[in-house]
């Protein structure tokens, strides 16, 4: 979509918009770089302060996943004033408010527009040493991956949606898009990570294309250790998966081998779209355990290791 | 057999489109058309749930399912599958009192037609402060009027269909008056489905 528009740029720039990577990343002096995000949506869930507390957590969780710390942000909103009650949006916004004060992030403004469908996000900046930024390119062979949260959001934000989950599956399902990857990015900061994403509208197979396409390595990824939430499969095989995930293995299944008799709904849920979904970390293979333990005690408890990178030809095997 | 035609639905509508039309109806034999690849393996896979042999043609740019449901049980064999066990245990009905109205006619009490006429109209318009507990709306006898094309609660009684509220139609009554034509909302149905309804019902609440 962006071929053939020229970005201005300088020097400073050190991840630009064309880069497909989670967020930019300014320099401003030899030790400080700005990343900057942004991200905004539709209500995936009815509870207005549950929304508010989704969107801010998937908006911070760019900044995370670049390996920085976010300090400011900014509100955006659309909103159908004439038909919704204003407490709404007051709801929707204490619940972004609540998990800023939670990454210990200042909300600097924004802006809000009236629009026939409810919108929100937020613009996050955050401060990075220009020699730490964590980019989505940088797999080496020899690293294995982690993943932090269960895959299935999108699954399950289907089943929501039509009315088919319990209260106790929406209560889980909105805490997990509601807590932040800020944890486990602090306990990433004490390994020597080569490369770092979140998983979000791609699914994990597709943020992993963007890992490695064209890159000399290849990644294995074990299906059965790829933490998913439990209901994500009940709803699979009743047809509950959203059209995104069919979008993601449209665009990506050139990259990837998986057997001709492998599980369709597993390979649902490796393409299905998250909302504020986990850290996906490359890092070398004897680290992996020790971050895995470490992430787990830090009460990130879904945390696993789901593959591994072996030099190649820059393609996903599936087993 | 009909075919349901779901294109233009979002996600998941073609999915609830047939999983209501199997709940309400328990057909053997089911069509849809839809207009895209997600919707055709969403559906696919749900019939495939609920014990159909499920076949697909391309029609153009739209593609036809068509779903046979094998073994003969009914809905009943597969709704006990582990399949959908998570939908099974999903349904609100479960953790919630179900709650059926029979109206029996179109008026509400007796004493001054045009009254009754009034008061049934606003006893339809408030019964949503009933919440999720109201399961099925059963009209019979003069209350099918209240379903037809000049109801004057039809958008009321399309809101709660479309909330998930089964609205039911006597189809025997609806012959009867001869308006079975002019039916713009709900389903119509036989004195077996009604039966079974006010039986499962937690509460039934009957005006005539």
């Amino acid at each position: 979509m962006l071929q053939g528009l020229i970005f201005p740029r300088d020097s400073n720039v050190l991840i630009g918009a064309e880069s497909a990577d989670d967020a930019g990343v300014y320099r401003i002096s030899e030790d400080l770089a700005l990343i900057q995000t942004l991200d905004f949506f539709p209500p995936v869930v009815d509870d207005p302060y549950d929304f508010g507390r989704i969107a801010a957590a998937n908006a911070l969780s760019d900044v995370y996943a670049m390996g920085g710390t976010p300090k400011t942000a900014m509100n955006i909103v659309a909103f159908p004033a004439q038909s919704m009650a204003v407490e709404v949006l007051r709801d929707i916004l204490a619940g972004g408010i609540d998990i800023l004060r939670e990454a210990e992030t200042v909300l600097l403004g924004g802006h809000s527009i009236v629009d026939e469908e409810l919108k929100y996000g937020l613009s996050v900046t955050g401060f990075v040493h220009p020699q730490r930024v964590l980019a989505n390119r940088g797999l080496l062979p020899g690293d294995c991956l982690v993943l932090t949260k269960p895959l299935g959001v999108g699954i399950v934000n289907t089943a929501v949606k039509g009315g088919l989950a319990t209260q106790e599956t929406v209560r889980r399902v909105t805490e997990q898009m509601a807590t932040l990857n800020r944890v486990a990015a602090r306990v990433m900061e004490g390994f020597a990570v080569s490369a770092c994403t979140d998983v979000t509208g791609f699914g994990l197979l597709g943020h992993l294309a963007e890992m490695i396409a064209g890159s000399a390595t290849r990644v294995r990824i074990e299906a059965s250790a790829v933490p998913v939430l439990p209901e994500a499969r009940d709803f699979a095989v009743i047809g509950l998966v959203p059209g995104g995930a069919y979008k993601n293995r449209e665009y990506r299944r050139s990259m990837v081998e998986m057997a001709d008799d492998f599980d369709p709904l597993l390979r649902d849920i490796l393409y299905d779209p998250q909302t504020s979904g986990g850290l996906l970390i490359g890092l070398a293979e004897q680290q992996a355990p020790a971050l895995v333990r470490r992430l787990r005690e830090a009460g990130v408890e879904t945390a696993a290791i789901v593959g591994h990178v072996v030099a190649g030809d820059g393609m996903i095997e599936v087993r | 057999m009909n075919t349901l035609d779901a294109r233009g639905l979002a996600c998941p509508g073609p999915v609830l489109l047939a999983k209501k039309t199997i709940d309400d109806q328990r057909p053997e034999r089911l069509a849809m058309l839809v207009d895209n690849d997600a919707a055709r393996e969403n559906v696919g896979r749900f019939l495939g749930s609920r014990g159909f042999a499920v076949s697909v043609e391309r029609q153009g740019d739209d593609y036809l399912l068509s779903g046979v449901l094998q073994g003969g049980g009914g809905g009943e064999v597969a709704a006990e599958s582990p399949a959908t066990s998570a939908a099974a245990q999903a349904q609100p009905a479960a953790a919630q009192p179900r709650v059926v109205v029979l109206i029996g006619s179109d008026q509400l009490g007796r004493g001054d037609e045009q009254l009754g006429g009034k008061l049934m109209v606003s006893y339809l318009k408030t019964l949503k402060e009933m919440g999720p507990e109201l399961w099925q709306l059963i009209f019979v006898n003069g209350g099918v009027r209240l379903t037809l094309d000049d109801s004057p609660v039809l958008a009321e009684l399309q809101e709660y269909e479309r909330d998930g509220v089964i609205v039911l139609a006597c189809g025997t009554c609806l012959a009867h008056f001869a308006v079975s034509e002019r039916q713009r909302v709900g389903q119509s149905t036989n004195m077996l489905d009604i039966v079974t309804a006010t039986q499962l019902a937690d509460k039934v609440i009957t005006l005539s």
